[in-house]
């Protein structure tokens, strides 16, 4: 019987994509399935809604040794939609399953629905300049990234869950697993950013930025250039659709000049403030408030009026 | 040794517009590139061919317009390209270029490396890596940061959302790059010069021996509109700088940010 399926090997994104799960079931009548890596967290999906659980067993030593068993599953089972969070791992593990059922896959969807029996999806394309709607043919794979839904309230499920032994993929040997330490805050979740981009001449001008941030009690953040090729700050400080995407209530930008990557980043931002010597620079297209001019004698005027 | 960089040329983002009545998106200026995290594929490979003495070829899969590439690719080191100039490509999904480029790899394979950037800059699927490795039967490592050849065995260091890990396979494999394993040179002149003389072979889609399902994407385009962010626009341009900061701190104020 075909089935809506479910899987990530992180078990909250899991719990979030069951939202998107049950809204597919309303639309098409097919069973919320989800496929998990953790037993201790199959209760957690039969109580956020799920029909039934594979509970995956196996000494794989990653999670994306598991791709030749949950495509197993999928082909056995026939899904009709799998979806999958979209983290590095998840991603790699669907186009793998993608490829071998010779599936179509869409990444990183923002919504994913069922219209006039077709099912349809929508995601960001040329780095967040556009929205792209897309037709998928079933079954089909889709990733989605975490917290675009929100998991469904805990209520008494009924679902099963079906253990199952997955191979092992013995290619691949894991070591050095190191965590990465986080310098100081999460700059997704900062209140104020103040961002620096490619405008500031040297790495010492950093204290000029990190002046104006102590006035408005912002974090310092930065665009990809800054991190990836002068290293100025640590990759996980750059704003952009491949870096961190952030909604603070102010973000503050410094000779950045606003390239669609970086933009796609902030667009969730209360307010945009640009600060850039180019008045044809993106960044002000962007802005809700901007001034034109040199940031060297700016941003100390700015400072000492905004710490008074 | 032989080695295999896969690149896309793709319409630089910068260029598109936006139709400001209908969101539509006007291409009609974009240039083309090599697709920004391809690059340092490439590089990647260039780096592996002089540390390790390989053969590094690159391949493409795109319309007509990747006939203009060659110049740019072949200057940045790999020795021959191949490529698959076919209309097809403008509909294709990554289901379809995975397809394509596979059936060109087994054609002229085997190769002990096939690298790819993580993912395309027009769309960012970052399928097509993982994909060519289940197509192929290939261990297949995503998102390395640094690789190491030993021999046969492939050392790379992956980097995910939490930690750094170290996977370890025995070659060949599908390896696909961050942007901060390397940074992509600059050619010279010279070196652009040079890549004049290098072969660009076309292979035909119709020789690969792919089945009309094979090359009928599974996604299809809907809709495509520009992303209109409504924003205030308000930009403060005096040339009394003191004038300009005063203004901009009464705004923030307004706002109850100051």
């Amino acid at each position: 019987m075909p089935g809506i399926f479910i899987y990530s090997e992180d078990s909250a994104i899991a719990r979030q994509l069951v939202t998107a799960g049950l809204s597919l079931k309303a639309a098409v009548n097919q069973p919320v399935v989800v496929i998990s890596l953790t037993s201790a967290d199959t209760a957690g999906f039969i109580a956020a809604g799920a029909d039934k659980v594979f509970d995956l067993h196996g000494e794989n030593v990653w999670p994306e040794g598991y791709a030749t068993a949950i495509g197993d599953i999928i082909a056995a089972e026939n899904a009709s939609v799998v979806l999958v969070g979209a983290t590095a791992r998840g991603k790699d593990v669907a186009a793998k399953v993608a490829a071998t059922l010779q599936a179509g896959m869409v990444t990183e969807a923002q919504s994913v629905a069922f219209v006039d029996g077709q099912l349809e999806t929508t995601r960001m394309m040329y780095g967040g300049l556009a929205l792209c709607t897309e037709a998928v043919t079933l079954p089909a794979l889709v990733t989605v990234a975490a917290r675009t839904f929100e998991e469904p309230a805990p209520s008494a499920g009924t679902g099963e869950v079906v253990s199952y032994q997955a191979a092992v993929d013995a290619r691949v040997s894991i070591s050095n697993v190191c965590p990465i330490e986080r310098q100081g805050v999460d700059i997704s979740a900062a209140e104020r950013i103040v961002c620096v981009g490619r405008g500031l001449a040297k790495k010492e001008d950093m204290a000029l930025a990190e002046a104006l941030a102590g006035g408005l009690k912002a974090e310092v953040a930065c665009s990809r250039g800054i991190a990836e090729d002068y290293h100025w700050l640590p990759v996980e400080r750059y704003i952009g659709i491949s870096g961190q995407k952030v909604k603070p209530e102010l973000y503050f930008s410094l000779g950045v000049s606003g390239q669609v990557q970086h933009v796609a980043g902030i667009r969730d931002s209360r307010i945009i403030v640009a600060v850039d010597s180019n008045e044809k620079a993106p960044i002000f297209q962007a802005a809700d408030y901007g001034i034109v001019g040199d940031l060297y004698e700016i941003v100390p005027l700015l400072t000492a009026a905004l710490s008074k | 040794m032989k080695i295999l960089a896969c690149y896309k040329w793709t319409m630089d983002e910068q260029d598109i517009k936006i139709n400001s009545e209908n969101q539509s998106l006007d291409t009609s200026r974009a240039k083309y590139k090599i697709s920004e995290y391809d690059k340092n594929a490439i590089e990647e490979a260039t780096l592996l061919m002089e540390s390790a003495g390989a053969n590094t070829d690159v391949l493409t899969f795109g319309g007509a317009a990747v006939k203009q590439s060659f110049k740019d690719v072949l200057s940045r080191g790999p020795e021959q390209a191949f490529y698959i100039a076919d209309e097809a490509a403008d509909s294709a999904d990554a289901f379809v270029t995975a397809n394509v480029l596979a059936a060109v790899i087994r054609k002229n394979g085997p190769y002990d490396l096939v690298i790819c950037g993580e993912g395309s800059s027009d769309v960012y699927n970052q399928q097509v890596a993982p994909r060519l490795g289940s197509l192929l039967g290939l261990p297949t490592v995503t998102y390395v940061q640094k690789l190491e050849l030993q021999g046969n065995r492939v050392v790379a260091t992956r980097k995910m959302a939490d930690c750094t890990e170290v996977a370890t396979v025995e070659g060949p494999a599908v390896i696909s790059v961050l942007p901060e394993i390397n940074k992509p040179r600059i050619p010279s002149l010279k070196q652009v010069l040079g890549a004049a003389k290098k072969p660009a072979t076309e292979i035909k889609i119709a020789d690969l021996g792919l089945s009309a399902a094979q090359l009928t994407p599974k996604t299809t385009r809907k809709a495509l509109k520009g992303f209109v962010m409504n924003r205030k626009n308000v930009v403060y341009k005096e040339t009394d700088q003191a004038v300009n900061v005063a203004k901009l701190v009464a705004s923030l104020a307004a706002e109850g940010l100051a």
